[in-house]
């Protein structure tokens, strides 16, 4: 059914995107072959960089006329296999679309081209006083195109929302290669919000080729504590009366004694060595913060913390978020190999859940550290292993399913920010019944009915098969409305 | 079309749902629905659905009868499927501060439920009696958007009846979560041609412990607009600003209110005040019943209320336009969201001055998605309710074929 790249396409791609837009070379190819998940790899047979939507525009076209599957990459910074090439497909890399479009402070709002970095955004405002609230700990690098093909969060999430709670609008270039302009419910547009549709799509619905965010003025006063605790379960009723007390801090960050002492060894926060510690901020207006920051030390104090840094300034409240931040890459220092999961569970239920990890990294013999979100339930448990011991890596692999499944179990999700991707697409069914996922793929195959748009990613393989799922083919009206675009 | 009336109301479909004739006070834009039912199951719901498709009726999902006003007139209506007959609280999660509940329960009883852990859901919608559903489905809101945003942003799970007799859910019940897409923040503004959104799980916020409203009045735009950037620009976080007004008849009216702590409460609204330039501090009871009178200005009218967005910067543009919609035979009613850029205006006058109205808004530069949210029919057919889709209207359509192939649901009213 698809088409193959032959020398004619790429003269075609060449055409479109210029000599120095076309990436051939074998070893260039490479840089492409994954994202930061290092275990999912395909080289493609060519990548494009465009520099404009027009130019996005026309490949996308191209690609439709053809049957040729494409996938949209940003920085590769994405950790569930989501840009990964698809066999015979192009990949279409959007750094050079980097621009800054529009700072609209008045409006608090920032046009941007889908290659920015997510912390370039908060760069162009800050001077004004203002930030882009999503933080994600990969934000110096990563793309806000990514961002919205994620729905990415970041440690202050709890209180401010994911990426969705901040895209305006976008350009996007659909599988059709039209370039439409979407508007959100944020703005009242009528008809169903496809802004919210396409945001955490993973790349299978649309190129997003313009972003509009809005920004926040950034907050007045921030405290931060970082308090230690004998027990994970002393961490998290902690964590539990702050938020029956009323109080949604802008963060709460807990990590294990294995993580802190990654942490410590790669970039010396200074984290005392506890079973757990807990990192919570407050932000906002002074008065607010000033009332409820006290509040919080007490319940810290109450539920057994054994020691409560409050940092002074703003050095030192960096140098808390360094540790926390620098947790996933500082495993390096304590393991050879790492495989970082994500999953979700009602936040009542980290304990019950972190005891199951317990248990299973003494069965797996593996160890596994744990950092997270703690305000929202989201974990992100660190598996270690060592490639060149045979059978280690599948076993962590294992191991990291079988996390999912405990969060499933305790009515939580397989992921919380990273996405399915090509990683976890076969959890899916676990996640969801069929019935639940066809009616995603019916809502696929409406927007990409030729399944060219990042295909093979987020739902279950074997359903996809190259075949559109069953309503498309009996409504034939379907591809007459869809060609109506052009 | 083909079975009767009568040989619907015995039809086995119904299963068990509560089903009746409709009667004058089921009417949409005039429109009599042929039947009226209402189920108590979501599986009820489904299989209703799976009837209609099979049948080939058209069907208009009803929560709490408040936006009936909504959508263009109908050529017919098969069935009326009320949702209030699914109107449970299915979990309070009060620790998790999370709860699921039936799209039929109204924000009142989901909120008094929510209220017993000092939890709450912070959205409110025109009109008493709105239901949940009712508010996903046209993505209404109210003051509390200046905080806690639209009812999708709090949404993170949803359970839909699709026109084939299926239940199907997307989202979860954690807060967190990027797994499939999120079909739930798509049904936002579908206005029911899509699915029925028979349940919903929402992400709930601790209920503030003090509020305090500044209530000022203000002569002219100019007053506003200096009140309302002092107030953006300071470092207060208000949970909603308002701005009602009539215009050529009395001043602005302008309201913030401060939810939070106790004593930051007091000082922000204190701060306010001199930042506006005036204005008495309201709290208590008397706070409660402002806000409620106020909720009820723009739904309680005989004649149009039209739902607009503009840039928030471009308040004093559409203040002056705003200012020259006034005239002798009618009145126009201004109830924003100030510092967002989003509000309802009433219109009440002659059919033809109605009309104009919206028409002149929507020919304004200044703003935009000028929807009709309630309206007499006869200035319905004068102006088109939605107004122009742009691109994503297309793409809407092919996903409405996708769910409702037959075109059934909401038939000739939704923006799709
Ligand atoms: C050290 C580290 C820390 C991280 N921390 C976090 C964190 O705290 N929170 C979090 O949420 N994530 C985190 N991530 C994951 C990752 O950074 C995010 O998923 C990010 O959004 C990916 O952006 P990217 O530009 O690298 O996208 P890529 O990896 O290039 O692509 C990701 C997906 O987006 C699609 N895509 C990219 N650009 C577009 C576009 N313009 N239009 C349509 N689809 C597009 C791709 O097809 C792919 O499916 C972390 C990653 C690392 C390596």
């Amino acid at each position: 059914m698809a088409a193959t790249i032959d020398a004619r396409f790429v003269r075609e791609l060449e055409r479109i995107c210029g000599s120095s837009g076309i990436v051939r070379e074998p070893l260039e190819l490479l840089t492409y072959e994954c994202d930061a998940l290092p275990h999912l790899r395909a080289v493609p047979p060519v990548v494009v960089l465009p520099d404009s939507a027009a130019q996005v525009q026309q490949v996308v076209r191209l690609c439709s006329r053809e049957s040729v599957p494409f996938v949209a990459r940003g920085h590769g910074t994405g950790l569930s296999g989501g840009a990964v090439p698809v066999p015979g497909g192009v990949v279409i890399g959007l750094s050079r679309l980097n621009r800054v479009i529009d700072v609209d402070i008045p409006n608090r709002r920032v046009t941007v081209e889908p290659g920015v970095t997510n912390l370039e955004i908060t760069r162009q405002v800050a001077p004004f006083g203002f930030y882009y609230a999503p933080d994600p700990s990969s934000q110096q690098v990563c793309s806000i195109g990514g961002n919205v093909a994620e729905n990415s969060g970041g440690a202050h999430c709890l209180k401010y929302g994911f990426t969705v709670h901040h895209v305006i609008a976008v350009d996007a270039v659909m599988p059709d290669g039209e370039l439409v302009h979407l508007e959100s419910a944020l703005t009242d547009a009528p008809g169903p919000d496809l802004v919210s549709l396409l945001v955490g799509s993973e790349g299978t619905l649309a190129i997003v080729t313009k972003v509009v965010v809005r920004i926040l003025r950034k907050p007045e006063s921030v405290r931060t504590l970082l308090a230690a605790f004998d027990t994970i379960r002393g961490a998290a009723s902690a964590v539990s009366e702050i938020i029956a007390a009323g109080i949604i801090p802008a963060a709460v960050e807990m990590m294990d004694a294995l993580s802190i002492r990654a942490a410590e060894a790669a970039v010396h926060p200074g984290f005392p060595a506890a079973e757990a510690v807990l990192i919570v901020e407050l932000d906002g207006n002074g008065a607010e913060v000033a009332e409820l920051f006290p509040i919080v030390e007490e319940i810290c104090r109450r539920t057994g913390a054994t020691s409560i840094e409050i940092a002074a300034d703003e050095q030192q409240r960096a140098r808390i978020w360094k540790g926390r931040k620098a947790a996933f890459a500082a495993m390096g220092r304590v393991s050879p190999n790492y495989y970082v999961q994500d999953g979700v569970v009602p936040r009542t239920k980290l304990p019950e859940v972190l005891e199951r990890i317990r248990a299973l990294e003494a069965r797996c013999g593996l160890r596994i550290a744990n950092v997270f979100h703690a305000g929202d339930g989201n974990l992100h448990p660190l598996i270690c292993y060592d490639e060149k011991v045979p059978g280690e890596a599948d076993r962590a692999v294992e191991a990291s399913g079988e996390i999912l499944l405990y969060c499933l179990e305790a009515g939580g999700s397989i992921t919380g920010e990273h996405g399915v991707g090509a990683d976890k697409s076969e959890f899916m069914p676990k996640m969801f019944t069929d019935e639940d996922l066809d009616l995603m793929l019916r809502v696929r195959a409406a927007i990409d009915p030729g399944h060219l748009c990042n295909p093979g990613k987020v739902f279950p393989t074997p359903r996809l098969c190259g075949e559109v799922p069953g309503p498309y083919r009996q409504h034939p009206a379907e591809k007459a409305g869809l060609a109506e675009r052009y | 079309m083909t079975l009767s009336t009568d040989a619907l109301l015995q039809s086995s479909f119904l299963a068990g749902a509560i089903a009746r004739s409709g009667k004058d006070a089921d009417r949409i834009d005039g429109v009599a629905p042929r039947l009226v039912v209402e189920p108590r199951t979501p599986e009820e719901v489904a299989s209703i659905l799976a009837a209609a498709s099979r049948e080939g009726l058209t069907v208009v999902f009803r929560g709490g009868g408040t936006k009936r006003g909504w959508g263009r007139i109908p050529a017919g209506v098969d069935l009326l499927i009320s949702m209030r007959g699914l109107a449970r609280v299915i979990a309070h999660e009060h620790a998790d501060l999370t709860a699921t509940f039936e799209a039929g329960a109204t924000l009142d009883e989901v909120n008094a439920a929510l209220g017993r852990h000092r939890q709450w859901l912070p959205l409110d919608a025109s009109g008493d009696g709105s239901t949940i559903g009712g508010a996903i489905a046209t993505n209404d809101s109210g003051p509390l958007r200046h905080r806690f945003g639209t009812p999708r942003d709090l949404l993170i799970g949803i359970r839909l009846a699709t026109t084939d007799g299926r239940l199907v859910k997307a989202g979860g019940n954690v807060v967190k979560n990027v797994a499939g897409y999120d079909l739930g923040k798509m049904m936002t503004g579908s206005f029911g041609t899509l699915a029925a959104i028979v349940s919903c799980t929402f992400k709930l916020l601790p209920m503030p412990a003090a509020s305090h409203t500044v209530s000022a009045a203000l002569p002219d735009k100019e007053s506003v607009t200096r009140a309302l950037v002092a107030l953006n620009d300071s470092q207060l976080e208000p949970l909603a600003v308002e701005l009602q007004a009539q215009a050529g008849r009395a001043p602005y009216r302008l309201l913030a209110r401060f939810a939070t702590s106790p004593a930051a409460a007091v000082a922000q609204a204190a701060q306010a005040q001199g930042l506006i330039g005036g204005g008495e501090i309201i709290t208590g009871d008397q706070e409660a019943a402002i806000w409620r009178r106020y909720q009820g200005r723009a739904a309680a009218s005989a004649g149009t209320v039209v739902r607009m967005n503009w840039l928030p910067a471009a308040l004093p543009g559409v203040l002056a336009l705003f200012e020259t919609l006034a005239q002798a035979h009618g009145s126009v009613e201004l109830v924003a969201r100030a510092a967002l850029g989003a509000g309802l205006i009433r219109i009440d006058g002659s059919i033809d001055w109605q009309a104009s109205v919206i028409e002149r808004l929507r020919a304004a530069d200044v703003v935009r998605h000028v929807t009709i949210v309630d309206a007499p029919p006869d200035v319905k057919r004068q102006v088109d309710v939605w107004g122009a889709l742009g691109a994503g209207g297309v793409i809407s359509s092919a996903i409405k074929r996708a769910l409702d192939p037959a075109g059934l649901l909401n038939a000739g009213r939704g923006p799709v």
